[in-house]
């Protein structure tokens, strides 16, 4: 029976800089948790605080009941069982595929060992590739490799540190894909750093958004994207257009703004409408595939919008737009 | 490749000739002694030697080169792993000092040793006065033998192993030690199944190397009376005079100098040991508990204690209690400089034209540098033979000036490689992408490597031209066979000194040529504690 890994008000400082401040957050068995945050908001640092590979300053972590990090006591890494992934994906040069991932496997038998490795391999797609040295298998076979030899011995939990930012952006996709799947099958509480949000979205069951060693706010997937707590955290999962109220034009907001409020709206909430008395220019019109972003001014402030490629307007021309209630947020605008 | 591309890239361009004349001038000693004791070296004296010493030689070399891998590897590695992963008291200083002992040439270290380890020696009189027994009543170990040679051999070697077991411990993932931790791991495990398996090349490649300075060794050999493949050529040619047995001799010590070539290679084998990590951490390092901490300060005090420290203290205070005794080196001074400067200014050149060569592609090019790479492996006896075998053939006596210039060849010849290494790393740190632009914009191979890399190249010259002047200083046995008569250096003056037992006269060149040696290794540790790259992102 798997077991919750849980992060009570957990610290880390380095000299006099805090990387890690006071962040709770629980990782649920067979749910995968992102890590979302920009380069310096303390995600590997709390990656590390969770693997055992730093002490905790203040707070503390555990599995289940038994307690594996406060100030006083860190059980170290290689008595964790906690499993972890990294991308660049660590292996072992001087060992075969096998050997990787009978590596943790030590406590079995050389044959059970061998065996199990060969079974992990083959759940991962791999069959065929156990006698290669790292060296001589792709990126993608090196990564899923290192996810066997991490899920192998059968950990309590399992970290991975951006594991798919080092693939080819055309291997990702499948890499993922499968990692993913096994790791959700072995039901185990699983940690996923990434500053990818559209990989956060994705992949995960939860998303927490950590930002200057401070986590903003944690909860599933679906939930933050429409809910964020604060403009911060709306920005952090995708591009938005920022919007002070007093120079909106009528009927944009489609709803009620407060003076000193500030509108933050996904490109997917700007609406084409033609009946619409709020009137955008088009700046510039980009393909990204089966839609086209547009580049607009309305009323002196710059919007984003992406529209169906076979209804998107010209650069140059002029249109009617309005917001979507729901997937535009008001928060008290910084500057006041 | 189709029969006509192939053949173009044999084309000879603009920078390929300086770089074959050049890779020509470093291996043609080389190849003389090889072609000598292939063809002509079956004499009367070659019998003899065959007959009397030659196994007596072979298993001198053979066994030496054993006991000092052993010893090296059992003190170069853990001390590499300590100061690489490990906090403990004096880690900081002692990451440097083990690099120290590299300054001091073996021949140096065995007259130390000998005098400190003999009959009349600080420990022996101890042992004497402590116990009062008289020295036929206990057993002390005989610096005058095979395990002697290869401990002195040692203490003056262990830093190559020691510098490459560092520098791959530095730059190993720190990402696949932790990955092995979170697999349950213990640290003993780490080391031997994941570090050092990685670090095998690395530490192979330095073992290499202080093997073919083990067998290159003269001064050391017939000072404590190990007879030695390369102590069997000088002697061959100085007692027997017979340059053709000395050459047949030399192809047997390069045949054991290309087994442990290929048994280098060999390590790499089919196992990677290239680390798939594209970024680094620096390696935190482990606090070590007291009591781990002080056994492994006193592990890495000891060796820097018996190998540096001991030894040139006892020179130094043999220099200063017999200062009545010490001869006057002044003229041994300014000889060396004159020969070590005129072997530094050729190789200097030598090394600055391979430089430039390797970093234009290209068949030629690499053939040229596969021939400048020759004269690196083969001891300074062997090229020492070389060339006078083919100042012989060319009918010239080696006397005064020519001699000096026979020696200049021999010493840019054994050291052009190492002097060309750091304008090599130099020119590596510029992207390769600096010369396609130059190649892009119209510039000739030429106008390239002048106006280009050359002086990239450059910001690596002073310390090339350091280890080629102090490396042609420290030379013993190819000055000795070619030298002009009574030309005498500071190492020739050391050698003569200590054969005659007149070691407090032997300790001042002894010191003069360890501090020159400090300068470039120095430079060296500089080096090591500014670029590692463990300290980027």
């Amino acid at each position: 029976m798997s077991e919750t890994l849980t992060a009570t008000g957990i610290s880390r400082r380095y000299g006099t800089s805090t990387v890690v401040k006071d962040v709770s957050l629980t990782l649920q068995p067979g749910h995968i948790t992102a890590l979302l945050g920009g380069s310096g908001a303390g995600k590997s640092t709390l990656l590390r605080l969770f693997a055992g590979l730093e002490p905790v300053d203040t707070g503390e972590i555990r599995l289940g009941d038994q307690l594996l990090s406060s100030p006083d006591k860190t059980v170290p890494a290689e008595k964790r069982r906690i499993g972890l992934i990294f991308q660049d994906f660590a292996l072992f040069p001087h060992l075969t595929a096998a050997q990787n991932v009978a590596f943790g496997l030590k406590s079995m038998g050389k044959e059970a060992a061998r065996a199990l490795a060969a079974e992990w391999l083959e759940r991962l797609g791999l069959t065929g590739r156990a006698e290669a040295y790292p060296h001589e298998i792709s990126g993608g076979e090196q990564q899923r490799v290192a996810i066997a030899r991490a899920l192998a011995p059968s950990p309590a939990a399992i970290l991975m540190d951006e594991p798919f930012s080092g693939l080819d952006p055309a291997l990702r996709g499948s890499v993922r894909d499968t990692a993913l799947a096994a790791i959700r099958e072995a039901g185990i509480p699983a940690l996923l750093v990434t500053h990818d949000p559209t990989e956060a979205l994705e992949s995960a069951d939860c998303i927490a958004i950590l930002q200057g060693g401070t986590l903003l706010q944690q909860g599933e997937a679906a939930e933050i994207y429409m809910n964020p707590a604060s403009a911060a955290v709306a920005a952090s999962l995708g591009p938005v257009s920022r919007l002070k109220a007093e120079h909106l034009p009528e009927g944009l907001a489609g709803q009620a703004v407060p003076a000193g409020t500030e509108l933050i709206v996904r490109p997917e909430g700007v609406l084409h409408d033609e009946n619409s008395p709020a009137r955008a220019k088009v700046l510039a019109s980009q393909l990204t595939g089966p839609l086209c972003r547009l580049l607009l001014q309305c009323n002196g402030q710059a919007l984003t919008a992406l529209v169906p490629r076979t209804t998107a307007p010209k650069a140059g021309t002029e249109i009617g737009i309005r917001l979507d209630p729901a997937l535009t947020f008001m928060f008290q605008s910084a500057d006041t | 490749m189709t029969s006509l591309t192939y053949l173009r890239s044999f084309r000879v361009r603009s920078v390929d000739g300086p770089a074959l004349l050049a890779g020509l001038i470093i291996a043609v000693p080389v190849i003389a002694t090889l072609i000598a004791g292939l063809v002509f070296g079956g004499g009367d004296v070659w019998v003899h030697i065959r007959d009397t010493l030659l196994t007596g030689y072979t298993l001198g070399t053979l066994g030496t080169l054993a006991l000092t891998a052993i010893m090296t590897l059992a003190i170069a590695v853990p001390a590499a792993w300590l100061v690489t992963m490990y906090r403990f008291p004096g880690r900081g200083l002692f990451e440097w000092l083990l690099i120290l002992p590299l300054a001091a040439p073996g021949y140096v270290l065995a007259y130390a040793y000998a005098d400190l380890m003999g009959l009349m020696g600080p420990f022996q009189m101890a042992i004497r006065e402590a116990t009062g027994l008289s020295a036929r009543d206990y057993w002390f170990p005989d610096m005058r033998s095979l395990p002697g040679l290869a401990f002195v051999l040692t203490c003056a070697l262990y830093p190559y192993v020691y510098l490459t077991a560092r520098s791959a411990f530095v730059s190993q993932s720190v990402c696949a030690l932790e990955a092995a931790r979170s697999l349950g791991a213990s640290s003993a495990r780490r080391f031997w199944q994941v570090a050092l398996p990685a670090a095998r090349p690395a530490i192979a490649a330095g073992l290499a190397l202080t093997l073919m300075e083990a067998a290159a060794d003269y001064g050391a050999a017939e000072f404590l009376g190990v007879p030695t493949l390369t102590f069997g050529i000088v002697r061959a040619w100085q007692s027997f005079g017979d340059p053709s047995a000395a050459s047949r001799l030399a192809l047997i010590l390069v045949v054991i100098v290309i087994a442990l070539i290929l048994t280098e290679r060999h390590t790499r084998g089919r196992a990677g040991s290239q680390q798939s990590s594209t970024r680094w951490r620096t390696v935190s390092r482990t606090k070590l508990p007291i009591g781990a901490g002080l056994v492994a300060s006193a592990f890495c005090g000891i060796v820097f204690l018996v190998a540096f420290f001991m030894p040139v203290s006892r020179l130094i205070w043999l220099s200063l209690e017999s200062h009545d005794q010490i001869a006057p080196i002044g003229q041994a001074l300014i000889n060396t400089l004159i020969l070590a400067g005129s072997g530094a200014a050729l190789a200097f050149v030598l090394a600055l034209t391979i430089a430039l060569s390797a970093r234009q592609s290209g068949l030629v090019a690499g053939f040229a540098r596969i021939m400048a790479s020759s004269g690196y492996a083969i001891p300074g006896a062997v090229l020492a033979l070389g060339a006078l075998l083919v100042m012989g053939q060319l009918g010239i006596t080696l006397t005064g000036a020519w001699a000096i210039v026979a020696l200049a060849w021999v010493y840019a010849s054994r050291f052009t490689t190492s002097g060309a290494e750091p304008m090599v790393a130099a020119l590596g740190r510029a992207p390769a992408s600096m010369g396609y632009a130059a190649e892009s914009l119209g510039a000739s191979p030429l106008r390239r490597a002048v106006s280009v890399d050359l002086p990239v190249a450059l910001s690596g010259a002073m310390a090339g031209a350091l280890i080629l002047f102090v490396e042609s200083l420290k030379e013993l046995p190819a000055t000795l066979m070619l030298r002009p008569f009574n030309w005498d250096t500071l190492s020739v003056r050391a050698n003569a000194y200590a054969s005659d037992e007149r070691l407090a006269a032997a300790a001042l060149p002894s010191l003069l040529i360890t501090l020159a040696g400090l300068l470039p290794v120095i430079l060296l540790s500089w080096r090591l504690s500014h670029s590692r790259p463990g300290d980027t992102q």
